[in-house]
């Protein structure tokens, strides 16, 4: 079976620096697999090579075999692979439910004209975002806050709404950068549950950056350490952990040891 | 061909200086300056007035074109801009505001100066004739020769002066250029005391070649914005860059396309909706977003 | 414990907040509607007729026409753009509907339509490079773009230079089917009450599109946009068609409002809409609060009664002004409505 996502070589220099230097991997579909290292390895900017947002300098991203990289960011997301920020991005003023209804633009059949027009069809969309983004959003947990205002929400509220937009477009490769930062222990146990049960209920491929060690072991089918832009490791928490080079890399930096 | 560079570079040396002026109050503030034609405007009257009216030496108009526009300058930065910036919430809080400054001196010189063309004698007589190829009046060549040696002293000031340098850092980094103790401020005052100075001087050094009217306000404005725009915006070589090409296009414009009416203009805003399509920063400009 | 499983989508009902959407059209909504409608059409001309003051109806006529294309500013503002490029477009749809007339013989009410058209095509070659830019940027770039509409029309042969195209005739009838809808205007004893009540008529459409725009999907995406713009990439926006889409309707609407001026004047030239002309469309917007549909229809009435109010002052009339819009500036640069802003909290 090919896998649905495959880097290849993929490399992005701004100016002197290089950011991601030739890393590769392959995902297999329904795998969730994390992208780890220290600050500032590009990690972040890997995942902007692979949702489009950024063009490479060389190498390649394939979705299902298509090149994917060179696309619109939009044309990306329409194929499947949607990315949320590192940054609390959201809309900051909609509520939460706006957030997420607005976020449903990809599962829309009706034309703009036919949404100016109130069709039917454009009503029964309308229908459908609306339960389908309730649905998302009791998922998550955040029924209680459904029609507050986004700006007013506090960090890990922010966190859980950038997961519920990008769950709204019906993702095939869900990218999340930093989906446990600003949560307290609890919080972030939850939303590994709630990540694992996103693959093992939809089937959705999570590829995921994160700090929090003791949850990436947790949740990790597979995963890829990257350095100053290089791939260093690539295999099961268990290989990882036990990894020299790894074990170097975050020693050397200012990291928290990796570890349970 | 001699003839079109010559005018090109006169020409380009007055719309420097001009969005010289207006790249600085950019920078420094963020604000676009939709006054800074009225206040060219403005700088060519005051001259007018002091050489035309009381007969006074041409150098003591300009001079009170700098001093009376840098005092305009300052006072819109201290008493309107500062606190509109520091009140408001959105961008076009200080264009309108900018905008509601325009109207204003436009208002002002039409009851002080009337709606009249005004202008004041040639301050030098004759023309230089270089063998028909390159003609040119004395009066221009001074003029633009006073233009680029003000260029280049406003350089200087902006590398090698204290002041200059202190409205360096804070055009970079307002925050860094605060912490650092630059009195934020009273940089900001001066910057838009310069521009709006170096706009009243451009004035006074062309009312003695073009003459100037109260409906030249608005065009020179346009004109200083296109020029950031084509050098990029908030950079000093960007502004001196933008003036020089939008002068060079302007006097090939009026030489070529003469025959089919006054489509320069058409033309160069075509040339730059295809140009920012491709460097939407403008040439000097930094990549943003 | 029951955690609530993701739906495969189609959902059984509408859910609660259904009837609170803004988008629909609530008892108390629709009376305020009838009733503004009563105001235009029926009250403000038998009020006209019972004061003598006819001369109300080319100030009404010319506040309607101006709300158009400030609409069409306020719908680039909510895509988070800084629209001062209005005035190019009210003078392009002018002139489209003055050449068309004189020059082609067409009827006038063929020509309203194209020159909104026209205006939407040309704001799509121009907008697919500047749309690019943000904020300051933005409003340089549509700025020029006014001017450069101006010495346009100076230069090429088909406006006819400064002089302008003069004499143009009334519109004429309008009819389906042999049907009479519009009649001819040259044969109205009043022709100002039929231009008040087509501007009105106009004003009308325009704010149910806007408002309909802005209360279905279109306008949702134009907010996502206006807040961020990445983020609407990333759930899959063409932001870049999106932004060119809202811009065209933006210019319709100026070309609309500038064909519909044309025809009441009679005439056009290079100065009937200039930079002045942009900026109070903007001030317009800002005046009335860009949160708001209706905002611009209010923000235009202010502003040009308040223009006509000091008319009596002469030469200080636009002194006055001017001091006005910087002490509004001063005292509330976050627009009138910012006023209400502190009690009203949330959406
Ligand atoms: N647009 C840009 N221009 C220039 N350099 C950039 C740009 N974006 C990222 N970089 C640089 O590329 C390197 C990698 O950045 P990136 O954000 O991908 O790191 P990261 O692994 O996500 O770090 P963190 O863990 O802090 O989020 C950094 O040195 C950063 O400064
Ligand atoms: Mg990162």
């Amino acid at each position: 079976m090919t896998p649905i996502l495959q880097v290849k070589g993929i490399t992005k220099r701004y100016g002197g620096l290089t950011a991601v230097n030739e890393v590769s991997f392959d995902v297999a579909e329904g795998e969730i697999l994390s992208v780890i290292g220290p600050n500032g390895a590009g990690k972040s900017t890997l995942f902007k090579l692979i949702s489009s947002f950024v063009t490479p300098t060389s190498g390649e991203v394939l979705f299902k075999g298509d090149r994917i990289s060179g696309l619109a960011p939009h044309q990306v997301a329409r194929k499947g692979v949607v990315r949320t920020f590192q940054e609390t991005t959201i809309f900051r003023s909609m509520t939460v439910r706006e957030n997420v209804i607005v976020a449903h633009h990809l599962r829309s059949r009706a034309s703009l004209l036919g949404f100016f027009l109130g069709t039917s069809l454009a009503r029964q969309d309308e229908a459908e975002f609306g339960a389908s983004a309730d649905g998302i959003i009791d998922f998550l947990g955040m029924g209680a806050i459904r029609d507050e205002l986004a700006s007013n929400l506090p960090q890990g509220h922010l966190r859980a709404l950038g997961m519920a937009i990008g769950l709204a477009t019906n993702p095939r490769i869900l990218l999340l950068d930093e989906p446990f930062a600003g949560m307290n222990h609890d919080e972030t146990m939850r939303m590994v549950g709630l990540v694992r049960r996103l693959r093992d209920e939809r089937g959705v491929t999570v590829l995921l950056v994160e700090h929090d060690m003791p949850a990436v072991m947790k949740i990790s089918d597979r995963i890829v350490v990257i350095n100053f832009g290089q791939k260093i490791a690539e295999g099961t928490p268990a290989e990882i952990q036990s990894n020299e080079k790894v074990i170097e890399a975050y020693l050397g930096s200012e990291d928290a040891a990796i570890g349970m | 061909m001699e003839q079109i560079l010559a005018n090109g570079l006169y020409l380009g040396a007055q719309y420097a200086l001009i969005a010289l002026g207006l790249t600085l109050i950019f920078s420094l503030m963020n604000v676009l300056n939709f006054a800074h034609g009225q206040m060219y405007v403005m700088g060519g009257f005051v001259t007018y007035t002091v050489v035309a009216q009381f007969g006074l030496p041409f150098i003591v108009g300009l001079l009170a074109s700098a001093v009376v526009l840098a005092v305009i300058g300052a006072v819109c930065e201290r008493f309107l801009f500062r606190t509109v910036i520091k009140r408001s919430k959105r961008e076009e809080s200080t264009m309108l505001l900018a905008a509601g400054i325009a109207f204003f001196l436009d208002a002002v010189i039409l009851l002080v100066f009337g709606e009249k063309q005004r202008g004041v004698p040639k301050i030098v007589d004759g023309v230089f004739n270089w063998d028909m190829r390159l003609i040119m009046p004395y009066d221009r060549i001074l003029i633009g020769a006073l233009a680029i040696a003000m260029v280049v002293g406003f350089i200087l000031f902006m590398q090698y002066s204290r002041t200059g340098r202190a409205m360096r850092a804070l055009a970079q980094d307002r925050m860094a250029a605060q912490l650092m103790g630059v009195d934020v401020d009273r940089y900001s005052m001066i910057g838009f005391a310069l521009g709006a100075m170096l706009a009243g001087i451009v004035g006074g050094l062309l009312v003695t070649i073009t003459g100037i009217n109260l409906g030249m306000g608005g065009p020179t404005s346009v004109k200083a914005f296109l020029m950031i725009m084509i050098g990029g915006a908030g950079v000093i070589s960007g502004a001196i860059a933008g003036g020089f090409i939008l002068g060079m296009m302007e006097s090939i414009g009026l030489t070529l396309l003469a025959a089919y009416g006054d489509v320069t203009y058409l033309a160069i805003f075509a040339t730059l909706l295809v140009f920012l399509a491709i460097r939407p920063q403008g040439l000097m400009g930094k990549p943003w977003g | 414990m029951t955690t609530p499983k993701i739906p495969n989508s189609v959902p059984t009902s509408f859910g609660n907040s259904a009837a609170s959407r803004p988008g629909s059209l609530g008892p108390a909504r629709l009376a305020g509607v009838a009733a503004f409608l009563a105001l235009v059409f029926v009250a403000v001309p038998l009020g006209i007729a019972a004061s003598g003051r006819w001369d109300f109806y080319y100030t009404l006529t010319s506040v309607a026409l101006l709300s158009i294309a400030s609409a069409g500013v306020w719908l680039t503002f909510y895509i988070g753009r800084i629209n001062i490029g209005q005035g190019a477009y009210a003078l392009a749809g002018g002139y489209v509907s003055a050449v068309l007339i004189t020059q082609v013989g067409m009827s006038f009410w063929l020509t309203l339509p194209l020159a909104g058209l026209a205006c939407a095509g040309l704001a799509v070659l121009i907008g697919l490079p500047i749309l690019r830019l943000r904020g300051v940027y933005f409003a340089m770039v549509t700025l020029v773009l006014t001017e450069v509409a101006r010495l346009s029309a100076l230069a090429l042969p088909v406006t006819n230079g400064a002089k302008g195209i003069t004499s143009i005739p009334l519109p004429g009838e309008l009819s389906v089917l042999g049907l009479t809808i519009i009649p001819d205007f040259a044969t109205l004893e009043d022709p100002k009450l039929a231009f008040y009540l087509v501007a009105v008529a106009l004003m009308c459409l325009s704010y149910l599109a806007l408002w309909r725009i802005v209360n279905s999907r279109l306008g949702h995406l134009c907010r996502s946009l206006q807040q961020n713009e990445e983020l609407a990439a990333s759930i899959g926006v063409n932001t870049a068609h999106l932004r060119v889409l809202a811009y065209a309707i933006s210019s319709f609407f100026g070309g609309v409002a500038g064909a519909m001026f044309v025809s009441i004047s009679q005439s056009i030239y290079p100065s009937s809409f200039q930079v002045a002309d942009s900026v109070n469309f903007m001030l317009n917007c800002f005046l009335g609060g860009l949160g708001y549909v209706f905002g611009p229809m209010l923000g235009t009435l202010l502003l040009y009664f308040g223009w006509d109010l000091l008319f009596t002052t002469g030469q200080y009339q636009m002194l006055i002004y001017s001091s006005a819009m910087i002490v509004l500036m001063l005292v509330l640069p976050n627009g009138l409505l910012s006023l209400f802003d502190r009690k009203g909290g949330g959406k």
